[in-house]
Parts: C-alpha cells; structure tokens; sequence
C-alpha cells in the first residue's frame, strides 16, 4: 500500500492539474462565447493578425474583431474611449512604449495567462504579461545594386565613403522608432563611440524619410540600395521576389510588443481566451511562418541566420526624453 | 416719470421686439435660415470647441486642466515657424495656382470648343481625384527621382546626358506634383461655371470685332472670376493642409512646410501633442477665414457676374477650325501627366509580385494575386458597401446642405447669412486628424448612441466636406439671375416650389460638380475615418491605409484601380441621371 500510493499519486497529481486546466479553459470559452466576440485594437499587421484570427474563430467559436492602425494611433483611441467611460476594446497589441504609458493611466488588468508559462522570467512585464515578439531593425541592402561582397559588415561600415548617398532612413527627429534606435546606440558601442558614431551618422547626409516602411521599399526600388528599417521586410519582400538581404550584425535592437487586457473589457472572459490562445503555440508558430520574431524557443522566422541574431531591447523613452532627443537630433541631423 | 410710463417705456420695445420675431420667423425662408444655422453650428461647432479647448489647456482632451496660452506660446514664438508658414505659402499658391492654370485650360477646351474627344477629355479628367494622393506622389518618384525614375533614366539614355534632367526632390517637384493632384477638383468647378455661361455676352463682343481669344480674355476670363477663386481659394487651403505629398517628396529633399512641422512637433511627436495640434490648427483657421473673407469681397458684386438668364442660356461652341487638332493634342497631353502617367504606374504596381522600378523582366513576373485578393476577401467586400453607401448618402446629404447654405449666403439679404459661411469653413481649417479627435471626442460619449457606428463617419464626412460642395454650387448660383426666381414668385410659386422647379435645375452643374467632387473623397477618405471608424463599419479609406501600412503597395494599387473604375461608372451614372431629370 504504502508503495502504491506514491505510484497512484504521481499519476493522480499531473492528472489534477491537467483536468483543471483544461476545465478553466472550458470554462472560460463558454463565458466567452456567451460574450459574443472579442474586440482588439493594434498595430500588429493585418495579414498576421487576419490568420490568427481564422484560427481562433476555429479553434474556439468565438469570433474576433481587430482594429488596426499605428501605434500612436491605437493609444488616442484607446485613453479617449477609456476616459469618456465607453471602452470598445478587450485587448490591446502593440509595443511597449505606448503600452507602458498606457499601463501609467490605469487601463489595463492584470491577468495571468496560463500561456505565459512557455516564455521565459526576462520576457515577461511584471506589469503587460509575456513580450510576444521583438520588432528588430537593423541594416537592409539590395542584392542587385549591392553585391553581398561589397555590402557593408558592421555599423561603422556605414560611414565608409562609398555609401555617402546610398543610405536610407526613417527622419530621427519625427519617427518616434528610429529616434528610440538612435538613442540606445550606446548599448551596442558604448556611450562615446556612439555619441561620435551618431554625428558621423549624420554627416554622412542620409536620405530622410517618414517611417521604416518607405525605407525598405527605396531599397527595393533601387532608388537607395541601404536602409535602416525593420529586418523582417527581407523575408516580407523577399517571399514576393524582391532581391533583399541584411547585414549580419550579431547584436540587433528593436521593440517588445505585448497584450495586455483591458481592465473595462466589455467582453472579458473572450479577451482572456484570445489573448490564452494568442500567445499559444499555434499562433506563435503562424507569427513566426509569416516572418515575426517570437519569443519562443526554437521558433524563427524563415530568414537565413534568424536563430543567431542576438535581440537587445531599445531604452525607452517618457514623453520628456522623447522631446529632448528629438530635439538634439534636429540639431545634428537636419542642420 | 411715472411707473405706467416706465412699465410702457420697458414693455413697448419688447412687445415691438417680439412682432419683429414673429415676423421674421413667419416667412419660410427665415425659418430654413435659422434650422439650418441650428444644423451647421451643431456639427461645426461641437467637435471644433473640443479642440479650441484643446489649444487652451495643458492636459489631453477629456482630461479636465488649467488654462494656458503656453500652447500658443510654443507654436507661434519659434521663428523657424514663420520660415515655413512663407515656404508653406509658396507651395500652396504654386500648387493651387498651377491646378487652376491646367483646369482652365482643359475645362474651355472640353467645354466650350469643338475640339475632337472633347466628352472623353471630360471624364478622365476627374479620375485623379478618386486616386489616393499618396499613391500618385509615389508614381511621379517612381518616374522623376534623380536616382532611378523612368523618365529621367529614358531622358539620360536617349540624349547620352550625364545628369538626370528632373529632380522631383525640390520645391519645384513638390509644387508640380501637388499642383497636379489639385488640378480634378479646380476642372470639376470651372468645369461647372463654364457650362452654365450665357453666350450672349460672347456673341456681343465677337459682333464688336472681338476675335476668339480676345472675348476668352475680355468677356470669358472675367465671368469665370468667382469659380477661378472659388477653386483657387480651396485648393490652396487644401495644399497648405496637404501632408501626404510633402511626406514623400519634401522630406527627402530636406525641405519643410508648416504641415511636416506640425506632424513633427505635435501629431507624429510621441504621445501626440493634441494641444499643440489644436493651436496649429487654430493658426490655420485665421488663415482660411481671411480667404473665406477675401472671396466673399471678391464676389460681392453678385449681380455683376449673373451670366444665367431667362433668355435661354444654352453655351454655345467654339468653331477652332483646323486648331481643334492642336486643342485636342494640349487636352491629351494634360491628361497624361494628371491620368495616363500616374494610373499607369498604379495598374502597373497592382501587377507586380513587389514594389519596384520596372525592367524588362517585371514583364515575366507580372501577376493577378493582388485582385485575386480583393475578389476573394470578405473584409474587402464588406469595405466597398459601406463606402458606397457613405459616398451616395453622405454626398446627397451634404450637398442637399451646401445647396440651401450656398442659396442663402449669396441670395438672400439676411443679416446674419455670412454666419453659415463662417460655420461651415471652421471645422476644414483644422487638420484631419486634429479634426477627427475633435470628432472623436464629441461623439463618444453622445447620448444618441451613435459611435462607433458608421453614422459618426457620415457626420465626419458631412462636417469635414461641406466646403467643397458649398464652393462648387456658389461658383454656379452666383451666376444664375434673379428675374427667373422674380417670375416664379410673381407666378404664385411659394419659396419651396422655386427653389426646387427653378434653382435646382439651374444649379444642376454645380450639384453634380461638387455630388462627384464630393463622392470620390468619400470613396478613399482615411484621415477622419482611420479614428471613427469600427470594425464592422470599415470604409475603404482606412483599408488602403493599413495595406499600405503593411506593406501591400500591389494591394493597394489593385483597390486603387477598382475603386477608380467603380468611381468612373459612379460619375456616369450621376451625370446620366442628371441629363435624365433635366430632360
């Protein structure tokens, strides 16, 4: 007996929490499919977020609705909807600067997703849950204009006088990611190599332009064979043909983005089970397949050399560092 | 005096007050004045107090703060910002300017000569105003940036030069460019008061010894002067406003305006300075009433530029002789660079697998997916039917308001009629986005619930737009003559049946001008909707904005080209239908 039951017990115990787990599940979807849908506002891309959709729907019966826009945009709408009182949002996906200011006003609920269990302690914001991605920017070339041979290898390649004129980048004093990337240089070079590296930078007279988006698309054009933008345009514009590639450079920097819930949810058990399945393997997996660096073990993007790169979060900046940066910029870059 | 005396002395100028009341409410035309002044100043004023608070305080909208001129302060006391308000103006009167020389010139050709394909010139002309500006500044870098565009590299290789000819990143490009996309909406007004001149005016001066150009520069120029501001005065508000083409081509070219700097400071700052934004705003409001003000004292003489009379106002054309071809060949090559150019680039990138300058082999990777897309997506469905019905709807309603607005303003002698005005012009002289918070905020907690809804977006559109249905059927009803009405009323009409069986069918050019001008906005608006809009409500605006925010160029090209063709049948059907009721 005595021997029996230590047996029975490591067979009972894992079934305990096996059936309660899969009973809160339960549970929690027929709450939420009596809610109706879940509402999510983000700037997590629309393609992406359409097929993670299609899976939820299926998976659970619970149908999604997603507002899409940028990340500032999400912010207005959601502190002016949440400030008047009238809430139409469960869920919110976008990155951590806005969320943090956000999480400042009030506006989010704590929830511990069973989900939250697969990603490791330093992916997980004591405050916005588990960092479900990182958006990483880095050095983007075109292959046809640029042999690889000829590419640049590192940062300070960029300064080289046979770029001058062949760079890209998003405006530092107005696109708020860049003005992040800039600013958190120091932790990939230390803070005077970067302060130096930053002016050089400019000095090198840098096309300018208004996000990371129209960056990429120059380089793929041709117009301007280098550009710093997101890394996962190689693999967006490479599966449609375009002759992309980019600059290993070991250390990357970019952004978490994360979902919190609403703490006014008008359907709260459906944010819940969205955001359970959200950060889930299977939508993991589909994020990873349609180029997103997750924060899964073992998931990558389909890009050569994914697995290598090192992420390093950017600083982030409060209102006030935003405006000062912005404004050092201005000098250094546009006068 | 006594107190009978003081009761008199106080009650006789009340009682007297009050007849006046009674009398000024008892005639229908007043009664219309004021539910219509009730109407505008609802949907102007509400949302526009949001931000005029906005500019006045310290905290974001909805957050109760302290009032400060520190906004004002900050925009207005940095001398760069009278640097760029002057670039700003440069640009906006080069561009406005630009679109009303392009537009007077097609529109007399295709209206009022014989000038081969004449009717076809007239329809193509309106199709860039259905194109999303962002989209046609993206062709013209595809064709004129100094690196790699078509035009300059075809220039090079023909004429072996070393440089590139054309440099779309300078003021000169950025003019052009804008000057460009204004030009449909300047064509549509011109358009609209050159159908509607009396003849007879021309006929004299020609029986005088006039030849053809001295009456279009004596008699035709002159008469036109009311839509000639009309469309000047919009569009250069409108490029002043304009971020979408000084994004793509000024930036690059390190040049800044007014708007890259309010993007800069206050809209694209991080969090959005919405005070900031509302105090720019309120800069650009004093800017358009002092326009609003001008045109108003350039058309005051009304009677004087009454071209439409009772006496059969049927334009006649002009015989161009052995010229004609020459006309049609000026139209044509107009056409290519406000049409064919830019909507080829745009069939050309819904075609491609990416985003890229054309070679010979972008020939073999041509592909159908990007319309493959649109045909298979519910979402993208869902998006067509509710701008459809915001365009038909909201342009109907809109210009039902601009009509009754425009007959009051310029025909009546009400003492407050310039008030409507002032109403309708307040909300377009803040930015849209600026705006559209300011909607935002005065509908989401209404107590008719309302928000998100797709009814907010008709709102938004409706406030928003009202200008431009306003100038394109006052540029028309200020030509119309007053006898017609006279004789209506003196034949027993009431004021209903002559603004219906007399007015309206006279003030059918600039109905349909400003319904079509009016349409095609509603059929891509993004500014105002990308913040109104829900999910079940999206418009096609919004839905060209996030696949152009995803990266989807070819997706967007697609929807561009269907919602261009889909604007196309929609105009024809308008201008069929009118022809059908005015018969």
């Amino acid at each position: 007996m005595t021997k029996t039951f230590p047996f029975l017990g490591t067979l009972l115990i894992p079934l305990f929490f096996l059936t309660s787990a899969f009973g809160q599940d339960a549970k929690l979807i027929e709450a939420a499919k009596k809610e109706g849908k879940v509402v999510a506002y983000g700037s997590l891309e629309s393609d992406t977020t359409e097929t993670i959709k299609k899976a939820f729907e299926k998976k659970t019966g619970i149908q999604m609705e997603y507002w899409r826009a940028s990340a500032t945009k999400v912010m207005d709408r959601a502190m002016n909807e949440y400030r008047a009182g009238k809430p139409l949002f469960d869920v919110i996906l976008t990155n951590d600067n806005p969320l943090q200011i956000m999480h400042k006003h009030g506006i989010f609920a704590k929830y511990d997703s069973p989900s939250a269990k697969e990603f490791s302690k330093d992916a997980i914001d004591p405050n916005l849950g588990p960092r479900y991605r990182n958006v990483i920017v880095g050095v983007v070339y075109n292959k046809s204009v640029i042999k690889p041979a000829d590419a640049p290898k590192s940062l300070e390649d960029l300064l080289k006088p046979q770029y001058k004129g062949k760079l890209v980048m998003p405006d530092p004093t107005q696109h708020t990611t860049t003005t992040q990337w800039v600013a958190s240089l120091w932790k990939l070079m230390g803070k005077e190599k970067a302060d130096k590296y930053i002016r050089d930078l400019a000095a090198m007279k840098p096309i300018l332009v208004e996000s990371l988006l129209p960056a990429a698309e120059r380089v793929t054009t041709g117009e301007t064979p280098i550009a710093i933008t997101y890394v996962k345009y190689v693999f967006i514009f490479g599966q449609r043909g375009a002759p992309l590639d980019y600059v290993r450079l070991g250390k990357m920097m970019g952004d978490g983005h994360y979902a919190p819930l609403n703490n006014k949810a008008p359907h709260v058990n459906a944010g819940k089970a969205f955001i359970d399945f959200f950060l889930g393997d299977e939508s993991m997996k589909i994020m990873a397949s349609m180029g997103e660096f997750v924060n899964r073990k073992g998931v990558y993007p389909p890009l050569p050399d994914a697995d290598k790169i090192q992420f390093v979060e950017m600083v982030d900046l409060d209102e006030k560092g935003f405006a000062e940066k912005k404004k050092e910029y201005t000098k250094i870059f546009l006068q | 005096m006594n107190h009978r005396s003081i009761a008199i002395g106080r009650g006789f100028p009340a009682a007297w007050t009050l007849t006046r009341a009674w009398s000024f409410v008892s005639q229908p035309i007043h009664l219309i004045f004021l539910g219509l002044a009730a109407v505008l100043a609802f949907l102007s004023l509400y949302p526009s107090f949001f931000l005029l608070y906005g500019s006045l305080t310290d905290s974001p909208l909805g957050v109760p703060g302290h009032f400060t001129l520190q906004n004002y302060v900050q925009a207005y006391s940095d001398p760069e910002a009278y640097r760029l308000i002057l670039t700003s103006f440069i640009f906006g009167i080069g561009a406005s300017g630009l679109s009303v020389i392009l537009a007077l010139t097609l529109a007399w050709i295709t209206i009022r000569t014989n000038a081969p394909f004449r009717r076809l010139f007239e329809l193509t002309a309106i199709i860039p105003n259905i194109m999303p500006p962002i989209l046609i500044s993206i062709s013209w870098v595809l064709l004129l940036n100094p690196s790699n565009g078509l035009i300059n590299a075809t220039l090079m290789w023909i004429f072996g030069l070393e440089q590139a000819p054309f440099n779309i990143y300078s003021l000169p490009g950025l003019i052009f460019v804008e000057g460009l996309i204004l030009t449909p909406l300047s064509f549509l007004i011109i358009a609209a008061a050159l159908k509607g001149m009396d003849p007879s005016l021309e006929e004299s001066a020609k029986t005088l010894g006039s030849n053809e150009f001295g009456v279009a520069g004596r008699i035709t120029f002159p008469l036109m002067r009311p839509a000639i501001l009309a469309a000047g005065t919009l569009n250069f508000v409108r490029a002043v406003e304009s971020f979408d083409t000084p994004a793509i081509i000024a930036l690059p070219a390190r040049i800044e305006v007014f708007t890259t700097k309010i993007w800069r400071e206050a809209l694209g700052s991080f969090p959005t300075n919405h005070n900031l934004a509302a105090t720019y705003g309120v800069g650009i409001l004093v800017i358009a009433l002092l326009f609003v003000y001008l045109y108003r004292r350039f058309t005051s003489q009304v009677e004087s530029f009454s071209t439409v009379t009772g006496k059969g106002f049927r334009p006649h054309q002009i015989e161009l002789g052995k010229w004609k071809y020459l006309a049609s060949s000026a139209a044509f090559a107009l056409l290519v660079l406000m049409v064919a150019l830019p909507f080829l680039m745009l069939l050309l990138v819904s075609l491609m697998p990416y985003y890229h300058v054309p070679t010979w082999e972008t020939w073999k990777n041509l592909t159908l997916s990007n319309y493959r897309y649109i045909l298979d997506t519910q979402r993208v469905h869902k998006a067509f039917g509710n701008s459809l019905f915001l365009a038909i709807v909201g342009a109907s309603v809109c210009m039902f308001l601009a009509a009754l607005t425009s007959y009051i303003t310029v025909r009546t002698k009400i003492a407050a009629r310039g008030l409507l005005e002032g109403l309708v012009f307040i909300p377009w002289a803040f930015p849209g986005s600026a705006l559209a918070l300011g909607l935002l905020w005065a509908y989401v907690d209404f107590p008719v619930p309302i928000y998100a809804t797709i009814w907010i977006i008709m709102i938004a559109y409706v406030t928003r737009f009202l200008p431009y249905g306003l100038r394109a059927v006052s540029s028309t009803i200020i030509q119309i003559h007053k006898e017609l009405e006279e004789a209506s009323i003196a034949c027993g009409a009431g004021f209903f049946a002559t603004f219906r069986r007399i007015l309206i069918p006279l003030m059918r050019p600039g109905i349909m001008a400003g319904w079509i001008i009016l349409a095609t906005i509603y059929m891509r608006e993004f500014s105002a909707s990308i913040f109104l809009y829900s999910p079940g409500s999206e418009p096609l605006g919004p839905l060209l904005y996030f696949l152009y925010l995803d990266g989807m160029r070819g997706r967007v090209g697609a929807l561009g080209v269907v919602i261009s063709i889909l604007c196309v049948i929609l105009i024809a059907f308008a201008q069929r239908l009118s022809r059908w009721e005015a018969r």
